[in-house]
């Protein structure tokens, strides 16, 4: 089956160029027996004939033009059909007039021709429309994965930019008014009671300061946005006794925020399940940077027995699935308890 | 002594000088990118730069870069990062550096004037600072995963995390109030069951104490 020609091809372009060649010859012989018919004193016009002729030549060619290449499907076979049906009655019509309008006999052929168009486009179509159904669906499928993502990526977007503001913005504003309370303090050291005052002021400030930064932690982690997922992974398994393997760095490139954030608290979460749960246990954790998509494992030698189903897991669960990746995790009793998850990345 | 400082919020900048100049420290100059730091290192040649993590043009780790490439020039530089998070990477890195005495702050640190001048100085003679919450979260994830530091009391693993913010051991016994010479227990203790060499110098036993920290497993 070829591809369907899309109006505008090349293919379709010179099929139309016999089209106007005909097109205009007809036009010719037709303006040239008109002229003859009129310079020959205006008899019955003997010149529709010709003209009948000509446009039975044109015809098959405006159809050729109109469909050749087009894919064997329901649709153009209706409309192969359409096409014949239309020429037929243009003909039909052109002779009933030629031949004088004698009574209603045209009709007749006329409507078979649109009933047997109707019958072949009702039997034939109706076996595309599931088709167009499934078709439109995954269409749809197409969209909603593109603009998920979309949203997805343009969330953790913002949240960095968010971290970046806070950094800039209030926690530094925070910090000066800090500074500026703890020269007070010092400032006030004859008087205690105003030192006092102000002091409990400047701790104050700080743990306004304190809880921003947590708050920003929680967004992600400086390292990550600084120096992207292989080195914060570097900096969560050192921190949690796991050896780390990357297969692929992939040249240093860059994953999307929402990728590197999904597997930098997938890693974070599965090593302090390890350390919780199998305290002293070899831990291994794997990156696998692959063209289209990141895996990530992450495998204790611990007693196993992990629920599949707790808390922390269905939120890394929601966070991969929102990326259209999978996550599964296998725990026999006894162990190994391994945690495997493979996040697309176009 | 004389300080430099590459800041680039201007707000913390001015506000630092005007603190440090307060107390009687001279900042002889101010930069607010990386590469301008090496600049007024190569300069001024001070005796201590105190560095923002984050600074243009990247607003990244570009102040640990420009500190590690300042002291690789100028190896007796003293250097005092000051940040707005803790990240034990970058204290690693830097003190996986060569050269003078190391810093890393939480910025909120310099509201306490006695205790932030008290840290200058301490890195600016060649010794360490760390913050506190550099120490716990290191300290926290090697006793979480098990190990040698099970074997320490929880006083001695107190007594250990003041060590490793640089503090003296009469720092240590007012901030645990307890004698002098209950800290030193402490620190034989500590020593004994962590197998590390005992030395008078607060750098490398702030460093050993590290060293222990980041490559123990």
């Amino acid at each position: 089956m070829s591809n369907e020609a899309a109006p505008g091809d090349p293919g379709h372009r010179t099929a139309t160029s016999p089209l106007a060649f005909a097109l205009a010859l007809a036009a010719l012989v037709a303006l040239a027996t008109t002229g003859i018919w009129a310079a020959t004193g205006s008899g019955y016009f003997w010149p529709g004939w010709v003209m009948l002729g000509c446009a039975a030549v044109v015809a098959p060619l405006a159809w050729w033009s109109h469909l050749s290449g087009r894919p064997n499907t329901p649709r153009t076979r209706v409309w192969w059909h359409l096409d014949i049906t239309a020429t037929l009655t243009v003909a039909l019509l052109l002779i009933w007039v030629l031949s004088g309008a004698q009574g209603p006999w045209v009709f007749w052929p006329i409507f078979s021709l649109v009933l047997l168009l109707g019958l072949h486009a009702l039997v034939d179509l109706r076996a595309e429309v599931p088709q167009l159904r499934a078709r439109q669906l995954q269409e749809r499928v197409d969209t909603l994965s593109r603009t998920r993502r979309q949203a997805v990526d343009a969330q953790a977007a913002e949240l960095r930019r968010i971290e970046r503001d806070l950094h800039d913005g209030a926690q530094a504003r925070l910090v000066a008014l800090a500074m500026q309370l703890g020269r007070a303090e010092v400032s006030l050291a004859h008087e205690p009671e105003a030192a006092a005052l102000v002091r409990a002021a400047r701790e104050e400030a700080t743990v306004a300061i304190q809880e921003l930064r947590d708050l920003a932690r929680g967004i992600a982690p400086p390292v990550l946005a600084d120096r992207g997922l292989v080195a914060a992974a570097a900096s969560l398994a050192d921190r949690g006794h796991a050896t780390l393997t990357v297969t692929n760095t992939n040249g240093g490139r860059r994953l999307p925020p929402a990728v590197e954030n999904a597997a930098y608290f997938l890693l974070a979460e599965a090593l302090t399940n390890a350390a919780k749960h199998a305290p002293g246990a070899a831990v291994r954790a794997e990156l696998a940077l692959e063209p289209d998509r990141l895996v990530v494992d992450v495998v204790d030698d611990g007693q196993g027995g992990a629920d599949p189903n707790g808390s922390g897991l269905q939120g890394l669960r929601a966070r991969v699935e929102a990326l259209d990746g999978r996550l599964t995790l296998t725990s026999p009793a006894g162990g190994p308890t391994h945690l495997h998850a493979e996040l697309p990345c176009e | 002594m004389r300080v430099v400082i590459a800041e680039d919020h201007a707000l913390l900048r001015e506000g630092l000088v005007a603190l440090l100049n307060g107390v009687g420290i001279e900042v002889v100059a101010t930069a607010d990118t990386g590469p301008g730091l090496l600049d007024i290192v190569t300069e001024h040649a001070p005796d201590l730069a105190i560095i923002d993590v984050r600074l243009p043009p990247d607003f990244s780790d570009e102040g640990i870069r420009a500190a590690i490439a300042a002291r690789a020039v100028h190896p007796e530089l003293a250097t005092l990062i000051l940040s707005q998070y803790v990240e034990p990477v970058y204290t690693a890195e830097l003190l996986d550096s060569p050269g003078g005495g190391i810093g890393y702050l939480l910025k909120e640190r310099v509201s306490d004037v006695t205790e932030f001048v008290d840290a200058l100085r301490r890195v600016a003679s060649g010794g360490t600072a760390l913050d506190r919450e550099v120490v716990t979260e290191l300290v926290r994830s090697r006793s979480a995963t098990g190990g040698q530091l099970d074997a320490l009391t929880p006083r001695e693993r107190e007594t250990l995390a003041l060590m490793a913010e640089g503090r003296t051991n009469a720092g240590i016994a007012k901030v645990m109030v307890v004698t002098l010479g209950a800290v030193e227990k402490h620190i034989s203790n500590i020593f004994t069951k962590l197998d590390l060499p005992d030395t008078d110098d607060d750098h490398r036993r702030v460093l050993a104490v590290l060293t222990y920290l980041r490559t123990t497993t």
